[in-house]
């Protein structure tokens, strides 16, 4: 089995470990989840720099443990511990089954349009390439079928990380900083979302986006 | 100090001011140690934006700094100058809007503290958008302004502005992660194909290989990133933040919102456009901030006619606005980039200041309700002669300056051949005129409630409001010279042609050399 075959795997898992994220009721859990997802991910950024030969990437998957298998569920955890009381587990606005079936469907929509693309770099990694894009929309799909505010902290993560996959497959020379401007970017958003979140929580007394419905929009 | 020293002390000044004022202890420092730093930094930036643009736009020669990290050239000095100038006048404002909202117990002194500071960071971010040549780096400016934005947008840390900035904060960082995904398409393409990856990093050396770039991911990347800086700009119908964050941030950061950081997101948008264009030619590109444009236009300019709160009125009519500007690049031609750049200009200014102005109303009437507004007139009658003004120079009306940036988008819209979709917008803007005369003659006029006391905003609220209107007449009447050469030149870059663009126009050709004849 080559480098490439193992990187498609575990871009499968990845896709599989995202829709744990979004079902997960529990926002603890999810964190937990997230985490697991996060080290799907470190995975491959070490396996496609063992193929591509790229040191670059070794160092991406070793920032990348620190900020998205440590520090992020940190943050989120030490939000939901301080929060004065304990949060309920609020059901998705979509049925489980709707959230699967439409992760299904943006997988398939994503193999097709990136299979219209023809850089020499990508040919061995099409499938990897069409999941880290699909993995963007699920992240999406996570901010749009919760109402729970925190996993939808979780939704815009997983975007970000189906960026971060794109970019390694893409382009595994980048330079460093571009890398460690985007992590710590990211980081930031977290940290300031779960900020506001507490906000939230401590003055409305909910977590749940539906009765953030005040205004108008 | 050279130009590139004194370009890179432009985006520093606004930081180092946030610094300082961050170490500054809320509670003993007095008011006037924030209103110092604040308002030392924003002439500051003023002054030196006016004059690296000017420098620019006078050389036709672009100002390199820091590697090829930052760089100003006539396309970045026209969105430069806005936040300068826009930016001073807005932070001007504030001085005496915030007070208000100290003495009546609206914010508290660690409040105060946070506004200023964000304030400064916020314009710092701004000029990273519009100076930075580093397309990862563009983006990461964007998101400094929603990060930095979302502290202010909360601080009256109610429920209304708490849900406000979970909406802002949401919707925003997950819109301009699409620009993120869309950046690093073609930053990989790139990459892939010039000789140096490294350099794929930088905005100037993208063009000249744009033309090798792969369609399909051309496609796909413009796509993600119309959606995503779309969302930032305001776009239909990733627009469903604005009107909420705009109307319940303080006044001044609404005007600064809509008035600048919308444009720098619609910045963004063009360097990728020019990509774009390069890449596949105009037809793709264009069709995209067509539809994107006249959609936008047609739902919100109905939305403004439906509003009953004057900030979220002035909120839709900016997605309008946005709508019209993207409208002008799909329109594309020479007379389509002037119209869109001189539209973000104008627009910036008319904007800031209606929703200055409707802070003014605000600290007077205590609330946003244009039912319960009434006879500004006689309450304020400085605040009504200008919001009479603004209105007429949001409506499009000459002798302001929006009436030269609207007439020139339905001449380009007529030159390129879309008629149906000019007459869609004629009739959408026909509908903003109403907005804008109803709330005139509802507000401005009618008996002023016995509640409210008679008599103006300080003077200090209303200079930087007489400066906005004294900038848009002068701009619709005369318009300088070094903002018309500024803005051909940037439509120059827009276009990558050389040259004069607008004076080689056919339509416009007659009508300057007229011009400098009498001149």
């Amino acid at each position: 089995m080559d480098g490439f075959m193992i990187v498609n795997i575990l871009g499968g898992l990845l896709i599989l470990t995202s829709l744990l994220v979004i079902l997960i009721k529990n926002p603890k859990n999810a964190a937990y989840m997230y985490g697991g997802q996060a080290l799907v991910l470190v995975a491959i950024l070490a396996t496609l720099g063992f193929v591509t030969g790229s040191s670059e990437l070794y160092t991406w998957s070793v920032t990348a443990f620190f900020t998205k298998v440590i520090i992020v569920p940190a943050i989120i955890l030490f939000a939901l511990n301080k929060m004065q009381a304990k949060p309920d587990d609020l059901a998705p606005r979509f049925a489980l089954v709707t959230t699967v079936l439409l992760v299904v469907g943006e997988v398939i929509l994503c193999y097709l349009a990136v299979s219209g693309i023809e850089l020499p770099t990508v040919a061995e990694l099409k499938p990897a390439l069409a999941i880290s894009l699909a993995h963007f929309f699920i992240g999406l799909t996570c901010i749009i079928s919760q109402r729970n505010i925190v996993k939808q902290i979780f939704g815009y993560c997983l975007m970000e990380n189906g960026s971060h996959v794109s970019l390694a497959l893409l382009a595994p020379e980048a330079p460093k900083l571009v890398e460690i401007g985007i992590a710590t970017d990211a980081l930031f958003s977290v940290v300031i979302m779960a900020f506001l979140v507490l906000r939230i929580q401590r003055s409305l007394k909910t977590l749940d986006a539906n009765e953030l419905t005040k205004l108008k929009g | 100090m050279d130009n590139s020293m004194l370009t890179i002390a432009l985006i520093v000044i606004p930081f180092i001011a946030a610094a300082l004022m961050a170490v500054l202890p809320s509670k003993s420092a007095p008011r006037l140690a924030y209103q110092a730093l604040h308002m030392v930094s924003l002439v500051a930036v003023c002054v030196l934006s006016v004059y690296l643009s000017i420098t620019v736009i006078a050389r036709d020669k672009t100002i390199i700094a820091l590697g090829d990290w930052i760089h100003l050239d006539a396309l970045g000095a026209v969105f430069v100058v806005l936040i300068g100038v826009v930016g001073l006048l807005v932070g001007w404002y504030s001085l005496a809007y915030i007070k208000h909202d100290e003495d009546e117990g609206l914010l508290n002194p660690a409040q105060v503290k946070q506004y200023y500071l964000f304030f400064n960071l916020f314009i710092f971010a701004m000029l990273i958008v519009a100076l930075s040549n580093n397309v990862i780096m563009m983006w990461v400016g964007i998101e400094i302004t929603t990060l930095v934005t979302v502290f202010l947008v909360g601080i009256y840390n109610n429920r209304f502005s708490l849900e406000a900035a979970w909406k802002y904060i949401i919707v925003c960082t997950a819109g301009v992660a699409f620009g993120l995904y869309g950046t690093l398409l073609i930053y990989a393409n790139g990459a892939d194909i010039m000789a140096d990856p490294t350099m794929a990093i930088f905005w100037t050396s993208l063009v000249p290989y744009a033309s090798q770039f792969d369609a399909m991911l051309i496609q796909i990347a413009f796509v993600f990133i119309v959606i995503g800086f779309g969302t930032k700009a305001g776009l239909f119908p990733m627009h469903t933040w604005l009107p909420d964050a705009h109307s319940e941030a303080p006044s001044p950061i609404s005007a600064l919102l809509s008035g600048v950081l919308l444009k720098c997101a619609i910045l963004v948008i063009i360097r990728f456009y020019i990509l774009a264009v390069e890449a596949l030619g105009p037809a793709f590109p264009q069709m995209i901030m067509l539809v994107i444009g006249i959609i936008s236009v047609v739902v919100a300019a109905l939305s403004v006619l439906m509003q009953d709160d004057v900030k979220r009125l002035l909120a839709y009519s900016s997605c309008e606005n946005i709508g019209i500007i993207a409208l002008c690049l799909g329109f594309g031609g020479p007379l389509g980039i002037a119209a869109a750049l001189l539209h973000c200009v104008f627009h910036g200014l008319a904007k800031a200041l209606l929703f200055c102005l409707s802070g003014n109303v605000l600290m007077k009437y205590g609330t946003r309700d244009l039912s319960k507004i009434k006879g500004i007139l006689q309450v304020a009658p400085a605040t009504a002669v200008l919001l009479v003004l603004g209105f007429f120079a949001l409506a499009g009306f000459p002798p302001f300056a929006l009436f030269v940036s609207k007439v020139l988008a339905f001449v380009a819209g007529v030159v390129a051949g879309h008629i149906v979709i000019v007459v869609i917008f004629g009739i959408a803007a026909t509908v903003v005129i109403a907005a804008c005369i109803r709330v005139v003659s509802r507000s401005v006029f009618n008996k002023a409630p016995e509640t409210v006391k008679k008599g103006d905003v300080g003077i200090a609220a209303l200079i930087p409001q007489f400066l906005m209107v004294a900038l848009i007449l002068w701009f619709g009447i005369a318009m300088p010279g070094a903002l018309f050469k500024g803005v051909e030149e940037a439509t120059a870059i827009v276009l990558q042609e050389e040259g004069p663009v607008l004076h080689n126009d056919p339509l416009l050709k007659d009508l300057l050399a007229t011009d400098e004849d009498t001149t």
